[in-house]
């Protein structure tokens, strides 16, 4: 059993080995070592181009998994109040987005995007004059696309904790005359924290792992996953696998810091 | 890629100061001491026009972002960088496989293109879909018709008016690593037969419908733009019986060829010239039946947000001095006598920039009609999917 | 306003911000999908408004690629289970507490270093200087894994194992010990204990994790593109192509919708036939 584990961890780190590996090679091409070097670690923070394309999709995927977690805790928690059919319609939402594939998502979106703005933007134009705001692609419609997606996963993961937890200290607080706000705030947040720590992070990941959606809705824009696939294009080089790893070195950071406050705080609990 | 061997050496001290000053690593007094503003910029001027300074374009009302479109392996990062220097515009760059992409995400709407890369034979298409306007050559000062040659630049020119300014020229042929393929390779019959024989495993393909179908086409010696049914059925034949013994369909050859796991792949000019750079065993083969020769443009699109900036980076692409750094780096010819005068010979005597004559009169353009015809697009995909 | 008026608003505020994304961006644009799924193909390529239904007639054009996605996909998703399923059961009944924690995170800690980079790490680990050139030193001949339907399936099950080791060890850890050592304690083997014990139990995780990554494999595209090089051929790459290459949008749209109606029906029968039996139903629908 244990050697099985073993073997399995093994088979998902071992690209990442190679990743980091390669990321301190001194050679242009990925896969020719040619001696230890720290110099692409340099280039990839001097490439104003890669440090851009992380910051973009640092942001959409921070927006978007704070936006998507709320909305979709207050839906989660909406919908146990609805009627049946109210929910039923959103049960199909729910499952036909996590269903349709990104690249269908990706094109329908933009065309439908285009559409509304070829026809907003006029109007806008005729009643403001050069005031206007006019409408274009770029980061809002990535993160609108992003939010929409990630707001069924956290609907699910919400309800399923919504699902086992016990009623009746809802009714309990209700009863000792508190607030709905108050009742939310001191029983059902506590209780819910972890699924939503869960939709954060899951969130946060679907996003910035995104490639196809911001393909097609991120106008010039481009994210960390454009610009590594246009870097595999050209024949990757060190540059990529330095970031790579430096955002693997900074998640494993958060991770453990994570750890540490949450084991200190255990025995008090 | 070749970013030392620029020539004046008093222009790029003077970037190289010039970009320390804008990053605020030294003072407006040192910048000035060391370069000598006025005497710097004489030098510079007479080195790279376009970096002359104008009043046009007071560098400011430029935005500070530009969205520039082309291929793989397509520009020198210096060129970019000193782009960015002068006018502080940021350049953002995208590449993308094959024409039909790049069309389609430009009908779709909502690029944010400034500038972008069509080949010849596409911009026809553009320009009756309105997706392109007409070029002011008042703003592209380096742009001199009388310097390029005629027969690179004809289909950018519609019903009198210029829509995309040349960028360079090249070939389409394929690449063999002499270290894995031995025997004299010189034509498209060879290619497919050995890909279906000894080479089995090893051979890559564009995913790109013109030069895949189109050279599957000169194993039958049909034209390379052929939308015959008849011969496009042969040729698709063909295609599905070499498909097992492909290694990949991928326009994104050169990490496979230097990494060893393909021997033999269709290829562009500048690839080649890449690759052999790097590798001296590799070389470039042109099929003796003909195949395709293209010109690559700048265009801009109709909704492009930073037009102004779009005409000075086009014009400052075009500048020889700028261009020649270009044509060093990527390794495709230009189809402009200034440049060229920059260029040293051992550029301008390699035969895989500038094949021998007989084998260039062979080839072809690609015809316009290939890129919106349904049955290629078609054979393409049935040819994938099979 | 009464106190029912008020809570109403107040789960119409709570729903309509979600519903709103929904209907903007869902709703509008598979309108706009099905919309065109009836159009034409514009003469240069693109969508041109029409009434046809050619597009859904020219659905078996692209049954080859339907036949591989809807084998492939399944059979990724069962050896996905397969190796799965033990590492989730060793963390969840053999490991200590202390180190649950730390080894589960391992396990999704790969998906930060984004996908495309490690899937060009596989490209590199089949590719020639790889495990071929191993295999070859140890003469066992000219191995290629590379762009084959092999690579397309590690790496799917690579890609996806952290999607399928979470729902499976969250509902083995709910499984109280105490009936395995009873289980035991009545003379059961440890094989019938974990196969009338265990494996009922872990059965709603199974099922969550293997319908998540069923569903994405059916639209994935990028594996198969990157290690199955243009030769393996999946229905998001038949998307890719007629949206990208070919242009013809409206067969796109088609077949975007097929896929979708094929993976409704497979879903339908998953829940009603497999998952309606053991009564886990519910606990997936959740």
């Amino acid at each position: 059993m244990r050697w099985y584990a073993a073997l399995i961890y093994a088979f998902l780190y071992l690209p990442i080995a190679l990743i980091v590996i390669f990321s301190f090679n001194s050679g242009r091409y990925a896969m020719d070592w040619e001696g230890f070097s720290l110099s692409w670690y340099a280039t990839a923070f001097a490439n104003p181009l890669a440090v851009k394309a992380l910051w973009t999709s640092l942001t959409i995927a921070a927006v978007t998994a704070v936006l998507a977690s709320i909305l979709g805790t207050l839906a989660a928690l909406g919908l146990e109040r609805v009627t049946p059919r109210v929910r039923r319609s959103f049960d199909a939402a729910i499952y036909i987005a996590v269903m349709v594939p990104g690249v269908v998502i990706g094109i329908a979106t933009l065309i439908a995007f285009v559409t509304v703005f070829d026809a907003v933007n006029p109007v806008l134009a005729n009643l403001l004059g050069t005031a206007a705001p006019k409408f274009t692609m770029g980061l809002p419609t990535v993160i609108a696309a992003h939010v929409m997606f990630n707001l069924a996963v956290v609907v699910l993961i919400v309800r399923a904790r919504l699902a086992g937890m016990d009623k009746s200290l809802l009714e309990a607080s209700a009863d000792l005359y508190a607030t709905p706000f108050g009742t939310f705030r001191q029983v059902m947040l506590p209780l819910l924290m972890p699924a939503i720590l869960a939709s954060l992070l899951l969130s946060f990941t679907f996003s910035f792992e995104d490639f196809i959606i911001a393909f097609f809705v991120a106008g010039p824009n481009v994210t960390l996953p454009i610009y590594i696939y246009s870097s595999i294009r050209r024949g990757i080089t060190p540059e990529i696998n330095a970031i790579g790893t430096v955002v693997l070195a900074v998640s494993f950071t958060l991770l453990i810091l994570a750890q540490y406050l949450l084991r200190e705080r255990a025995p008090r609990a | 890629m070749s970013s030392n061997d620029d020539k004046p050496i008093t222009a790029r001290r003077f970037m190289e100061e010039l970009r320390r000053y804008q990053r605020g690593s030294v003072t407006r007094r040192h910048f000035l001491g060391v370069t000598g503003l006025g005497a710097a910029m004489a030098v510079l001027g007479s080195a790279v026009p376009a970096l002359k300074p104008r009043a046009a374009y007071a560098f400011g009302d430029l935005g500070d972002t530009l969205a520039f479109t082309t291929w793989p392996n397509y520009f020198n990062q210096k060129n970019i960088d000193d782009f960015t220097a002068l006018t502080g515009v940021n350049v953002q760059i995208s590449v993308f496989g094959s024409n039909e992409e790049m069309l389609a995400k430009l009908q779709a709407g909502g690029t944010g293109w400034d500038v972008f890369v069509p080949t010849n034979y596409t911009i026809s298409t553009y320009n009756k879909l309105g997706l392109i306007d007409a070029l002011d050559t008042a703003k592209l000062p380096n742009y001199d018709p009388a310097s390029q040659e005629s027969r690179f630049t004809g289909e950018a020119t519609i019903d009198g008016k210029l829509y995309a300014v040349p960028k360079d020229w090249g070939t389409t042929g394929y690449v063999i690593n002499t270290e894995k393929v031995t025997g004299d390779m010189t034509s498209w019959k060879q290619f497919w037969d050995r890909t279906m024989d000894d080479l089995s495993g090893r051979v890559m393909v564009h995913d790109y419908q013109l030069t895949t179908i189109g050279n599957a086409l000169k194993y039958f010696g049909y034209s390379f733009n052929s939308v015959d049914p008849g011969e496009l059925k042969q040729a698709e034949d063909l295609l599905i019986k070499a498909k097992p013994h492909l290694f990949a369909i991928n326009s994104d050859y050169q990490p496979s060829m230097r990494n060893g796991d393909a021997w033999m792949s269709v290829c562009w000019t500048g690839d080649a010239s890449q690759l052999h750079r790097d590798i001296p065993a590799m070389r470039y083969v042109l099929g003796s039946e003909g195949g395709e020769i293209w010109t690559d443009f700048y265009a801009i699109p109709k909704d492009a947000p930073h037009k102004e900036a779009a005409y000075v980076f086009v014009n400052f692409m075009l500048d020889p001095f700028v261009n020649a750094r270009e044509v060093q780096a990527h390794g495709y010819p230009s189809t402009d006598s200034k440049t060229n005068a920059l260029l040293p010979d051992k550029i301008l005597n390699d035969p895989i920039l500038y094949p021998a004559k007989d084998l260039l009169s062979k080839l072809e353009f690609g015809a316009a009609a290939t890129l919106t015809d349904p049955l290629r697009a078609e054979i393409m995909a049935r040819f994938k999917s099979a | 306003m009464t106190a029912a008026t008020r809570s109403r608003i107040g789960t119409a505020a709570m729903v309509a911000p979600a519903a709103l994304f929904f209907i903007v961006l869902l709703v509008l644009p598979l309108v706009v999908v099905l919309v065109y799924s009836f159009g034409l193909r514009a003469p240069a390529g693109g969508y041109q408004p029409g009434f046809t239904l050619d597009n859904y007639l020219n659905l078996p054009a692209r049954a080859a690629a339907f036949l591989n996605t809807i084998t492939l996909a399944p059979l990724g998703t069962l050896v996905t289970v397969l190796i799965a399923y033990p590492l989730a059961y060793f963390l969840a009944v053999k490991v200590s507490p202390r180190w649950r924690t730390l080894l589960l995170v391992l396990v999704i800690v790969p998906f930060w270093a984004s996908q495309l980079l490690r899937i060009y790490a596989w490209m590199m680990i089949l590719g020639n200087r790889g495990i071929p050139s191993l295999l070859f030193a140890a003469g066992l001949g000219d191995i290629r894994l590379l762009n084959t339907p092999f690579a397309v399936l590690l790496g799917m099950v690579y890609g996806y194992l952290p999607l399928m080791v979470f729902p499976i060890y969250v509902s083995l850890e709910k499984l109280d010990r105490r009936l395995l050592e009873a289980s035991a304690d009545l003379g059961a083997s440890p094989f019938r204990t974990f196969l009338q014990v265990t494996l009922p139990l872990s059965l709603p995780g199974v099922a969550t994790g293997s319908m998540l990554v069923f569903i994405l494999l059916m639209g994935e595209f990028i594996i198969p593109a990157f290690l199955g090089g243009g030769k393996v051929f999946f229905i998001g790459n038949a998307l890719v192509d007629l949206f990208l290459q070919s242009r013809n949008w409206p067969f796109g749209a088609a077949v975007s919708v097929a896929l979708v109606a094929i993976m409704l029906v497979v879903i339908v029968i998953y829940m009603r036939f497999i998952l309606g039996r053991s009564g886990t139903r519910r606990m997936v629908l959740s």
